[in-house]
């Protein structure tokens, strides 16, 4: 093992990055292990109790009765729930283990003060407990995406102050000599974030800003959590876990820089399409709607590089799980993306504001893309922490098909829903209840997903403990190549 | 009292425009946007070269590379 420099000399600005050695990947690999099974082990925790309150709030929505008499599992209550258990509990966790081993082995160095990413952890994962507790108390704050109460959030914020100040360390003494593409999504991801959510709470929790300003700064914030925190880890993910699978480099390397700083330059501007149509001025919404079909430029170019770089090796989609997944949630981000920036258009916003079509949406970016990029991820990156080898393929078979049947099923079920019931409320000469009422086929159709989706988790958490428990035995195969088997070794 | 919390966020707002623009000159000031295709081969090693595929289900073998 290289030397570790103690946490002073790696906060010294005098100290030398020399001090740190290039290292083997598997001594990476070994070095994120307390960290990475930390976090993934809250994230699959966590992954389980929100989709059990998915499938309450969903089942509410059809039939309003269902718990209604417990205070606690109100629909206002479940669904916020819901929503921040798989935001901040499932989604951040998982982002930050695979942030972390991606980091370490970009950097080409062990990774270091392991202590700092465990006590950052553990104020993110009480933060959060203690946040979704208010909830369900009914302490919420009723901003959206940021319902957590003020008693909760500081922990968060100081979780992610450590992990800020670990990633910059990491990269300060990293070893590679060429900074990856996922490296700067995942660089500047750690870097948004923070800035995103304490101006978020300056502006909206301590000191609000009054009117419609406030209702501005909600959208920029929730908008920006999704594109400039989820996806540049997500892109981060796709970008490393797509050629090393393949065993082939991306397709073209300038187009993947571009798509970063297109990224970087239109997605802050974008959020306000949330706001067509409401009483803010009309060059803000321009403005945002300007930058959201600008965002065409970063979607199109990483879905083509993504593509080319699949192109003559799809056969691989049958024997790579993390392909899979990752395949999987690459298309849905360009496909949602491209639908993103057309509900940005006020036709077709007059028409799917406020509908399901919004839900849907929101559910193929956040599940159909990054959810499954971290499920590919977590794929990869579990054998090689642990040196074992999944224990079931046929878990991880149910695992993605009821998953990618539950949540395709989700996605068309509710944009057509969502489309009628918008097309529906346009037409004063239908009755409110009765497109209430025409919803309700499309409801059951998400209730029916969440049961696919909900098979899939517990087959993956399944699995999941089934690894961390069993022995390291001999085993019958290589495993998912720690190393090269002999036979396998190119002849030059 | 607002003025206080705005002109901290504005302040940060700026810090944070102006860190972009710093890692642009800097990534520009070391080479790192020259020789583009060189960089997408910064992922594979002696241990896991080009050609070598690095994931399968459990028990089975990714196919052979191409040589």
């Amino acid at each position: 093992m290289p030397s570790a420099p103690s946490l002073a000399a790696s906060f010294d600005p005098a100290s030398s990055p020399d001090i740190v050695k290039r290292a083997e990947l598997s001594e990476i690999d070994a070095s994120t292990k307390l960290p990475v099974m930390f976090f993934l082990c809250s994230a699959v925790l966590w992954l389980l109790v929100g989709t059990a309150f998915a499938l309450i709030s969903s089942f509410k929505l059809h039939t309003p009765n269902f718990l209604g008499d417990i205070e606690w599992l109100t629909f206002g209550r479940a669904r916020t729930a819901h929503l921040n258990l798989v935001i901040y509990g499932w989604s951040v966790n998982a982002a930050f283990a695979v942030a972390f081993w991606l980091m370490a082995r970009l950097s080409r160095s062990v990774l270091r003060h392991s202590g700092l990413l465990m006590i950052a952890g553990a104020f993110w994962n009480i933060g959060v407990t203690l946040g979704v507790i208010g909830i369900l108390a009914g302490d919420s704050t009723s901003i959206e995406w940021l319902e957590i109460p003020p008693y909760a959030t500081p922990l968060l914020f100081v979780a992610y102050a450590l992990i800020g100040a670990w990633a910059l360390i990491t990269f300060r003494f990293g070893k590679s000599e060429h900074i990856y593409v996922s490296q700067w999504y995942l660089l500047a991801a750690l870097f948004w974030f923070p800035w995103l959510y304490s101006i978020a709470q300056i502006m909206l929790i301590m000191q609000p800003a009054r009117g419609t300003v406030q209702a501005l700064v909600n959208w920029w914030f929730a908008h920006n959590v999704l594109g400039l925190w989820f996806t540049p880890i997500g892109l981060a993910a796709v970008y490393y876990f797509l050629p090393k699978v393949l065993g082939k480099p991306i397709h073209s390397y300038y187009l993947s820089i571009l798509g970063f700083w297109s990224l970087a330059l239109f997605y802050n501007w974008a959020g306000v399409h949330h706001l067509i149509g409401g009483p803010v001025p009309a060059w803000v919404i321009s403005a945002g709607i300007a930058a959201s079909f600008m965002m065409a430029i970063p979607v199109i170019v990483t879905g083509i590089n993504h593509h080319m770089t699949m192109v003559g090796s799809f056969s691989a989609l049958k024997y790579s799980p993390t392909l899979r997944f990752i395949v999987f949630g690459a298309v849905s981000y360009t496909i949602t993306s491209l639908i993103g920036s057309l509900m940005a258009d006020r036709q077709v916003s007059e028409v799917v504001h406020f509908t399901h079509f919004t839900v849907a949406h929101a559910h193929q970016g956040m599940y159909a893309f990054f959810t499954m990029v971290m499920f590919g991820s977590i794929y990869y990156i579990l054998p090689r922490v642990l040196l074992k080898e999944w224990p079931s393929a046929m878990l991880i078979s149910v695992h993605f098909w009821a998953v990618a049947v539950g949540i395709t099923v989700y996605v068309v079920g509710l944009s057509i829903g969502g489309i009628k019931q918008g097309m529906e409320m346009n037409n004063a000469d239908i009755p409110f209840l009765k497109v209430v009422a025409d919803t309700i086929p499309y409801l059951l159709s998400r209730s029916l997903s969440g049961i696919l989706i909900t098979i899939g988790h517990l087959a993956f958490a399944v699995n999941f403990a089934w690894m961390l428990l069993r022995p390291r035995a001999a085993q019958k195969t290589e495993p998912t190549l720690f190393h090269t088997p002999p036979e396998m070794e190119i002849i030059r | 009292m607002e003025w206080v919390f705005y002109g901290i966020a504005f302040f940060v707002s700026v810090l944070v425009t102006g860190s972009a623009v710093y890692a642009l000159y800097w990534s520009s000031k070391k080479g790192q946007l020259r020789d583009l295709e060189k960089g997408a081969l910064s992922i594979f090693d002696e241990k896991e070269p080009v050609g070598q595929p690095t994931d399968s289900f459990p028990g089975k073998r990714p196919p052979q590379p191409a040589h």
